[in-house]
């Protein structure tokens, strides 16, 4: 369990603890400043209420059923099944929070209009899924096979930051900017918790060196793929 | 801009349901869970689906408004000092807040058992971010291409992740990634792009792509100097 002693009213203090002072900034601002008349003001406070209340529900269930679910399944597929299975399963999963995913949508959109329609949004959805698929994989291959991360992550980043010099400033920002694109809520407490589980549940595995680092994994996919292709898309426009 | 609550729900429904499916699966076919476990799984999809659209939809009445409001107004009244003081605390304030923070922060003061506290991790990922949006703002005004700031960034990330600890390594890395959640990238963006259109007198476009790349930086490179300085 991640939190045994946690309950509802844990998680409404949490809330409170984390909007009250964004509220109390505001309200000082608000009287200092900025001075909206009571209708936009009033809307703003139910919105920050509406915000409040969202979290409270949402947090809740992730604390109290999505991460010890999540965890201890991780434990019992790394004790009772072979790795490929839990590899697998990471490529299942890592496919579909990207493929589901809103954000990554937009982003595509973005990207195929920066690139004049030379690659269509869905060309870069699909093979944005399957990156972050491959790197979910990777990321519990890593965990099961004692795989060092650091060799990964710096691989990762060599690579990103080597691309770098030959694109187009526009096309650096929009691929760093990606790379939180995949890392949604349902990453964040389903997979990663997951992926704690099977650290913990792995022969030898120490869960906070191996559990950690998919959402890192999840975050680098989009990076290096739009440097790519905005290492590709510079070199087109240079020849035009 | 303004999504209506409709539409929120069903970007909700689309991004969880795949995998609120597939655990749903590996429940009943797979891990042949008892039915107390399936059924605290499906309470918990309900509240977490109900929960995010009502977040979502709050953050786009309330919160976003407030980032806006601030990021508008403050330029117009303060001295330069006065405008990264406030940028700072607000984006130290919001990073704090966003659950996918709160969610990473908890799961890894579970599995340290403590020794990597909960409050300390979300403080140092709320002063990166903070810290790297008063680079990103001072960066706007003074016209570094964001180019050459996002490889300094990434370089020294590199540079410093062959000196921290294991334990902290992975941790960092997830930090740069929670970031980017719902609540912080939509008042960062607009915190961001109003100020340096104030500041830099010019709204370009393009000034609102990297903000949250360079907004990545800070946790990452805040977590591993925790790593290398405290432990």
């Amino acid at each position: 369990m991640t939190h045994p002693d946690m309950s509802m009213l844990d998680v409404v203090l949490d809330v409170m603890q984390a909007l009250l002072p964004v509220i109390a900034f505001f309200l000082l601002f608000q009287y200092l400043y900025i001075k909206y008349p009571w209708v936009t003001l009033k809307r703003i406070l139910i919105g920050v209420a509406i915000t409040g209340m969202g979290m409270v529900l949402f947090l809740g269930g992730v604390f109290l059923g999505f991460m010890p679910i999540a965890r201890s399944m991780g434990e019992h597929l790394a004790l009772n099944y072979d790795n490929w299975v839990i590899i697998a399963f990471g490529f299942i999963m890592g496919f579909l929070a990207t493929y589901a995913e809103p954000a990554v949508r937009v982003l595509c959109k973005q990207v195929e209009t920066s690139s004049g329609g030379f690659i269509s949004a869905k060309l870069i959805l699909w093979t944005l899924s399957f990156g972050v698929a491959a790197l979910v994989a990777l990321g519990m291959a890593r965990i099961l096979y004692d795989i060092d991360f650091r060799t990964i992550i710096i691989i990762g980043y060599s690579l990103a930051l080597l691309m770098m010099w030959f694109s187009e400033a526009q096309y650096v920002a929009i691929a760093f900017d990606a790379g939180g694109v995949a890392t949604g809520p349902m990453a964040v407490s389903i997979i990663m918790t997951m992926a704690v589980g099977i650290a913990s549940g792995a022969e030898g595995g120490n869960p906070i060196v191996d559990g950690f680092g998919i959402i890192a994994l999840i975050a680098l996919a989009p990076i290096l793929f739009i440097s790519a292709l905005g290492v590709i898309l510079t070199r087109k426009e240079g020849e035009e | 801009m303004t999504n209506s609550t409709k539409d929120e729900a069903k970007d909700v429904l689309t991004a969880t349901l795949p995998i609120i499916s597939v655990v749903l699966f590996m429940q009943i076919f797979i891990l042949q869970s008892p039915l107390d476990e399936i059924l605290l799984f499906i309470g918990t999809s309900l509240m977490v689906i109900a929960g995010f659209t009502l977040f979502l939809v709050g953050v786009q009445w309330g919160m976003l408004p407030i980032g806006e409001a601030v990021g508008a107004e403050m330029p117009q009244r303060g001295s330069l000092l006065f405008v990264v003081v406030v940028m700072f605390v607000l984006s130290f304030l919001v990073t704090i807040a966003e659950p996918d923070v709160r969610v990473l922060a908890s799961l890894v003061d579970s599995v340290s058992e403590g020794m990597l506290d909960r409050t300390q991790l979300m403080f140092v990922i709320g002063f990166g971010v903070g810290f790297f949006m008063v680079v990103s703002a001072l960066r706007t005004i003074m016209g570094v291409s964001i180019k050459k700031l996002l490889a300094a960034g990434y370089g020294l990330v590199l540079l410093l992740s062959f000196f921290t600890p294991e334990d902290f390594l992975a941790i960092a890395f997830d930090a740069g990634g929670v970031t980017t959640g719902p609540m912080t990238v939509p008042i960062i963006l607009s915190l961001g792009v109003g100020i340096s259109a104030v500041l830099s007198g010019r709204r370009d476009l393009s000034n609102t792509f990297g903000f949250i790349g360079l907004a990545s930086i800070g946790p990452i490179l805040g977590v591993m100097l925790m790593g290398v300085f405290l432990y």
